[in-house]
């Protein structure tokens, strides 16, 4: 046996009913989360999550597990340094091992105009509650020590911002751990369940059209990713939302010997090493809007090149596995949280590459807008109207990035 | 011969020819990873090693050659990371030791096996090119991408071939035994006890169950392993088999050679959905799954057991994807090619319905990131002509939207006097620069740009915004009219290339007809700024400079230039723009005839701050994805009387909106805060610093800052300081000395 | 090691069809950079004079701004080593890609070739293809 065969989760499946009080379209982290938070949080437990697959078999089974709050405007700071509190405290709270460990993230930069962005970063981040100090190369090579300060003589590092609190956990994990929660409070989870329309009366939406027939729902609430685009269609709610596909890669396991996060803002790669010892290399998503889950080997060729550039040890490591999920992308970047202007229609999208990371926040804040009926003050920035308004949440800064 | 010799755990082992490194180490009587079934086809994880530094290795695929370095991975837990010497950086960067060859044919064929060959064969007999790739000629295929494209490692380097077809023909892979013992030292499979003996390695107390290997002695013995047992050095001892009718029976045996049936090798197959790839013979066939197994090593890359299996079963985990990733069973070296079929009968036997194997993906033979790296290149970086110029003033040089540039020279205060006292010099070579002409030019930038460009008159110009359909600014510029039908337009370096796909996007979309030249890189650009420029200029023969936002062509130090008359940094400024050859030529010509007035260059540093003490925003820098001009306080760069422009019915619909966001000027005694700094206000949050500097004529701290709640405070605090909100600019408000 | 070299010629810009009736002097490699633009090396703006009168808006201009070196068969077949797509059989043909990961233009005749780029990428491309 190896060390990280789940031995303490114990999934509930219930038989389906024709009607609950709120359908949850999408069994990811935060549908999954949602219904948790629901049922912990406000007692609401007539609680279906629908899912075209398998639970987390989207991009929440398919990203590279970071989380971080050093974003570079206080509403996304306190959103997600929230939301890596949450993580901090999901172990206790649930029972369950999600392997949650809070490693540091140095994002390094290799131009002046880049540590310019790196000194915003780390004081908009820490007057908002997520610590970020500006490091030097030599505090850099401390904490990481097999860094190649000069970039293989190309990218010299002249600093960092070292996100203090920035974490990994097993992300199939986090998904299993908000499912067992949901589903041992009563919580339906149905897989395997296509939701094919939305049901409206009059203009509200009152329940969701599956491939297994109608479910009812008080509320239904869109966690789709990948065609969220499709699903608020149906409910004639255009999204200001385009997908593209993100790729990363894993080598074989190593012993661990690599502690932290690397980030690199200018090359737009990252790399962690996993529990298992594997090391979870990433890129930014393609330009290109796409569906398509094919791998590309630009895409691999172009991101170990980035990544040796400062880890030269990478070099002789060996890829096991590439793959691609596929992130919403919303016009400022920012997710898309709240209602949707059609009454039983509520929605938690535009998550790009940062969906995981915002797992415990994006459920916690939409339980509670479902519950009560009104926008939690910490997701009110995160609302759709937002672009009607023309008050977008535009974060350039950490655009594209993990 | 005694050369013939690799290095195991620091041992020399002697090979013979032809043999690969698992096999010298098997005919050394050890074991590449000390337990395990080995396949020597390549499929299964137990013959990894670290070779020459590489950990991971197929030990059967690798050729052994004099002097290879061979070190077992640990028993237990994972090997550690290559050693790596660091870089040195008064070396040149490592370079990439890895060769990349690039080939196209009509088709490639993986496998060279009797189903490859027919392939092949038929291929050829079509008239088309065809390529056979295989792992035992040094071929091994890595993956098979879009395009096709296949992938291929081989001994000497990379290989990338596109086909317009791939066939797979990788034959069917041998199963492996699910039992009590199989990680034991001694089990091969009846291919691998073929290979061996055909390679004279001796197999000693060989006993076979299933079917036989051709032409090994061996006992041949019948029914299902039970279990399989050894000794406490880990080697096998006894097998022990069950008949149809129940009857067990151990028999002794040094080597256990198991023939228990066949799976498809199809992870190239399984990764090419959606390509044109044909999977012909065993690698499309459908084998019959093993039995359910019931104890013993399921995954020996991941260390998963059947009791494994089965607890998640019970925990709930009731398909194969949940199984795989509640146990990470199928998630190692091997990519399932052991324990997929195992895995299949075991979810199979649960659930009532076979399922089907998981979507494979690249790399089915594992390459090192330095293999995949291998000829391929990142960012490019543009060097102005003007490059060595800097360098040689002790310039130090930074990377800014793409270009190399001088940072400062040394000093930038020193650099920031001379431009507000004397002259100097700026490299400007990097802004965008496009010529547009034709009949519909007027009417084409008149919707492009939000202000006026008929009123231009030929010879002058005009600052310009660019913006997005939103209203949002994109960049900025200038329009320098040449003749009622020719426009010289500038960008920001950074923002050059998205500018020009713009205005060609733009120019098919509304049918103009317009000419497009981007010049960008083909002309250099000095900005030569201060009170004495004028002087300057017309030392070097231009008597008579043009007028403020005026422009003209003409020579300067006998060189052609076009000569445009602005300002950025608040003083007299001309950007000279000329052939890029000869820029080299005009900044010593200019820098010699300005040495008595105090010339010196400026570097980006320095014009940060001359530029903010007039207010001038940078694009991407202070701006915002969502900058409106009235979030600039910038209304007067927009006519919203003109017909039409690009982004001019989104101005008009958030004209009418409550608005909360405005970039505005700070004082503020002392030096300048960080950028990016919070601006507070009553104890919140209330925006950020967007540029700061210390102004030197000044003596405080000059900032451009936005403030992102209403009301707007006339007071705030930055940096434990209280700043106040001031007018821009901060220096020369009525733009006298620009003029002058 | 190549050494790249500034290529003077002109730069011409007008209407497709004027540019595909132009007949430049045997001495001048007339590279078409797009259906509207080409890059004639070693033409002077008299030798454009046809296209300045057939299409009166057309932006004829001194180009400096290219450098390149002329390649033998063996330098090409170096070269081509890092490039992932693939040249045309026909002579001559103008290619325009990413050599070893740099913008750039080859001009393929039959008897040798030109290795062309923008000047500010020189220096990446001579350190890449050494």
């Amino acid at each position: 046996m190896n060390e990280f065969v789940e031995t303490l989760l114990e999934m509930k499946w219930h038989e389906p009913k024709s009607s609950y009080d709120v359908v949850i379209i999408g069994g990811g982290g935060h549908g999954l989360a949602t219904a948790y938070y629901l049922a912990t949080q406000h007692g609401i437990t007539n609680v279906a999550v629908i899912e075209a697959n398998y639970i987390g078999s989207g991009n929440s089974g398919r990203n590279t597990t970071i989380i971080r709050a050093n974003y570079g405007i206080p509403e996304s700071v306190r959103f997600y340094q929230h939301s890596l509190e949450l993580y901090a405290g999901l172990e206790d709270e649930t029972g369950c091992w999600i392997m949650h460990a809070t490693k540091g993230l140095l994002w390094i930069a290799h131009t002046e105009t880049g540590m310019r962005a790196e000194r915003a970063r780390a004081m908009i981040n820490t007057a908002c509650g997520a610590e970020t100090h500006v490091v030097g190369p030599q505090e850099i090579k401390q904490i990481c020590p097999q860094i190649d300060l000069t970039g293989n003589g190309r990218y010299p590092v002249l600093g960092a911002s070292y996100h203090v609190g920035a974490a990994t956990a097993r992300h199939d994990r986090v998904v299993w751990a908000y499912a067992q929660g949901a589903m041992q409070r009563g919580v339906t989870v149905l897989q395997h369940t296509k939701v094919t329309g939305l049901i409206r009366a009059g203009e509200r939406v009152v329940g969701v059209e599956t491939d297994r027939g109608p479910i009812w729902a008080g509320i239904v609430m869109s966690a789709v990713g990948g065609n969220v685009t499709k699903i608020a269609a149906h409910a004639d709610v255009r999204l200001p939302v385009r997908t593209h596909a993100l790729q990363a890669f894993v080598t074989n396991a190593y012993a661990p010997g690599f502690s932290g996060i690397i980030s690199d803002s200018e090359l737009s790669c990252y790399v962690s090493q996993t529990p298992r010892g594997q090391m979870l290399i990433g890129a930014e998503f393609e330009p290109q809007p796409s569906y398509s889950m094919q791998s590309t080997f630009n895409s691999l060729a172009s991101c170990a090149k980035k990544i040796t550039n400062c880890l030269p040890f990478l070099r002789d490591l060996r890829v096991l596995r590439q793959w691609t999920g596929i992130c919403d992308v919303s016009a400022d970047f920012s997710p898309i949280m709240g209602f949707t202007g059609v009454d039983g229609f509520v929605i938690s999208t535009g998550w790009g590459t940062w969906g995981f990371k915002g797992i415990p926040a994006g459920g916690e804040q939409m339980a509670q807008l479902i519950a009560t009926g009104r926008t939690p003050d910490l997701i009110a920035p995160f609302a759709l109207d937002r672009f009607a308004r023309d008050h977008a949440m535009a974060d350039l800064g950490s655009a594209g990035t993990r | 011969m005694s050369n013939r010799r690799i290095v195991v755990d620091g041992q020399p082992v002697t090979y013979s020819d032809g043999d690969s490194v698992a096999t010298a180490i098997l005919r050394g009587g050890e074991h590449p990873k000390y337990g395990g079934t080995l396949c020597l086809g390549g499929d299964c994880p137990n013959c990894s090693a670290d070779v020459d530094g590489v950990p991971y290795v197929r030990t059967c695929q690798t050729p052994a050659t004099p002097g290879l370095v061979v070190r077992r991975h640990p028993s237990t837990g994972n090997p550690s990371f290559p050693n790596v010497v660091q870089a040195d950086i008064t070396k040149t960067p490592l370079s990439d030791a890895v060769g990349v060859t690039r080939t196209e044919v009509d088709v490639v064929v993986i496998g060279a096996g009797a189903s490859g060959t027919a392939a092949a064969a038929e291929a050829r007999s079509t008239g088309h090119g065809v390529l056979v790739l295989d792992a035992r000629d040094g071929n091994e295929v890595v993956a098979i991408y879009g395009g096709p494209t296949v992938i291929v490692r081989q001994p000497t380097g990379m290989a990338h071939i596109h086909a317009h077809q791939v066939i797979v023909a990788t034959g069917a892979a041998e199963l492996q035994p699910v039992c009590p013992g199989n990680n034991l030292r001694g089990i091969i499979t009846a291919r691998a006890a073929e290979q061996l003996h055909a390679s004279g390695v001796s197999l000693p107390d060989a006993v076979a169950v299933g079917y036989l290997p051709a032409d090994v002695p061996c006992i041949a013995v019948a029914g299902q392993i039970v279990r399989i047992e050894g000794n406490e050095h880990g080697s096998v001892t006894a097998v022990v088999t069950v008949d149809t009718d129940g009857t067990q029976t151990t028999t002794a045996c040094s080597t256990l050679i198991v023939g228990l049936g066949f799976a498809p090798r199809d992870l190239l197959a399984r990764m090419s959905f959606g390509l044109p790839v044909t999977v012909v013979g065993p690698a499309a066939e459908k084998f019959a799954l093993p039995p359910c197994p019931t104890a013993g090593t399921v995954c020996p890359c991941s260390g998963v057991e059947v009791e494994d299996l089965e607890g998640v079963w019970a925990r709930g985990f009731h398909e194969l994807e949940l199984v795989k990733r509640a146990s990470l069973c199928g998630t190692g070296t091997c990519q399932g090619s052991v324990c997929g079929p195992h895995l299949q009968a075991f979810v199979a036997e649960r659930s009532g319905s076979t399922p089907e194997l998981f979507t494979a993906r690249p790399a089915s033979r594992q390459i090192t990131l330095a293999e995949a790296a291998a000829d391929t290149f990142t960012d490019v970086f543009r060097y102005s002509p003007l490059h060595d110029e800097h360098l040689a003033l002790g310039a130090q040089m930074d990377r800014f939207g793409g270009w190399w540039r001088p940072w400062n020279y040394g000093d930038h205060t020193v650099e920031y006097w001379a431009v507000r006292e004397a002259v100097s010099l700026g490299d400007v070579s990097t802004l965008g620069k496009l010529v547009v002409t034709g009949p519909d030019a007027v009417e084409f930038l008149e919707r492009l740009y939000p202000t006026t460009v008929a009123d231009i008159k030929p010879g002058r110009s005009r600052y310009v915004l660019l913006l997005n359909e939103r209203g949002h600014l994109i960049d900025d510029g200038m329009i320098c009219r040449e003749t009622e039908t020719r426009f010289v337009l500038t960008f920001t370096s950074g923002g050059a290339a998205n500018a020009e796909m713009w205005l060609r996007d733009w120019a098919e979309t509304w049918a103009m007809h317009v000419h497009i030249l981007d010049r960008t890189m083909s002309l250099a650009a000095i900005n030569v700024t201060g009170p004495l420029a004028d002087e300057l200029l017309q030392r070097v023969g231009l008597a008579e400079p043009p007028k403020f936002l005026q422009h003209r062509h003409t020579e300067v130090a006998g060189i052609a230039c076009h000569v445009m008359r602005l300002s950025f940094t608040g003083e007299a400024s001309f950007e000279l723009h000329h052939a890029a050859d000869q820029s080299v030529e005009l900044w010593r010509a200019l820098m010699a005839a300005g040495r008595d007035l105090g010339i010196k260059p400026h570097g980006l540093q320095a014009l940060f701050g001359l530029r903010l003490e007039k207010g001038h925003v940078i694009v991407g820098m202070d701006t915002e994805l969502d900058s409106t001009p009235r979030r600039l306080d910038m209304d007067w760069a927009v006519k919203m009387d003109k017909p039409f422009f690009l982004g001019q019915s989104a101005l008009a619909r958030t004209a009418t909106l409550p608005d909360h966001r405005r970039l505005f000027g700070f004082t503020m005694p002392g030096a300048a805060p960080i950028e990016g700094s919070p601006i507070w206000s009553a104890g919140n949050i209330v925006g950020h610093v967007a540029s700061s500097f210390n102004s030197p004529l000044m003596g405080h701290a000059v900032m451009l800052g936005w403030l992102k709640h209403t009301p707007f405070p006339e007071q705030v605090q930055i940096d434990g300081r209280t700043a106040s909100i001031t007018d821009l600019p901060f220096y020369d408000s009525e733009g006298r000395r620009a003029r002058a | 090691m190549l050494a790249l070299n500034t290529l003077r010629g002109i730069r011409v810009v007008a209407a497709p069809h004027v540019l595909d009736a132009t007949l430049w002097p045997t001495h001048v490699a007339a590279l078409r950079i797009a259906p509207d633009d080409i890059f004639a090396i070693e033409a002077t703006e008299a030798d454009a004079a046809g296209v300045a009168a057939a299409d009166p808006h057309s932006i004829i201009v001194d180009e400096h701004g290219f450098v390149g070196c002329w390649l033998d068969h063996q330098q090409l077949e170096h070269i081509t080593r890092h490039i992932e797509w693939h040249a045309p059989l026909h002579r001559p043909a103008l290619v325009q890609g990413y050599v070893a990961g740099v913008p750039a233009k080859i001009w393929l005749t039959n008897e040798r070739s030109l290795l062309l780029c923008a000047g500010p990428y020189a220096a990446d491309l001579m350190e890449r293809v050494a």
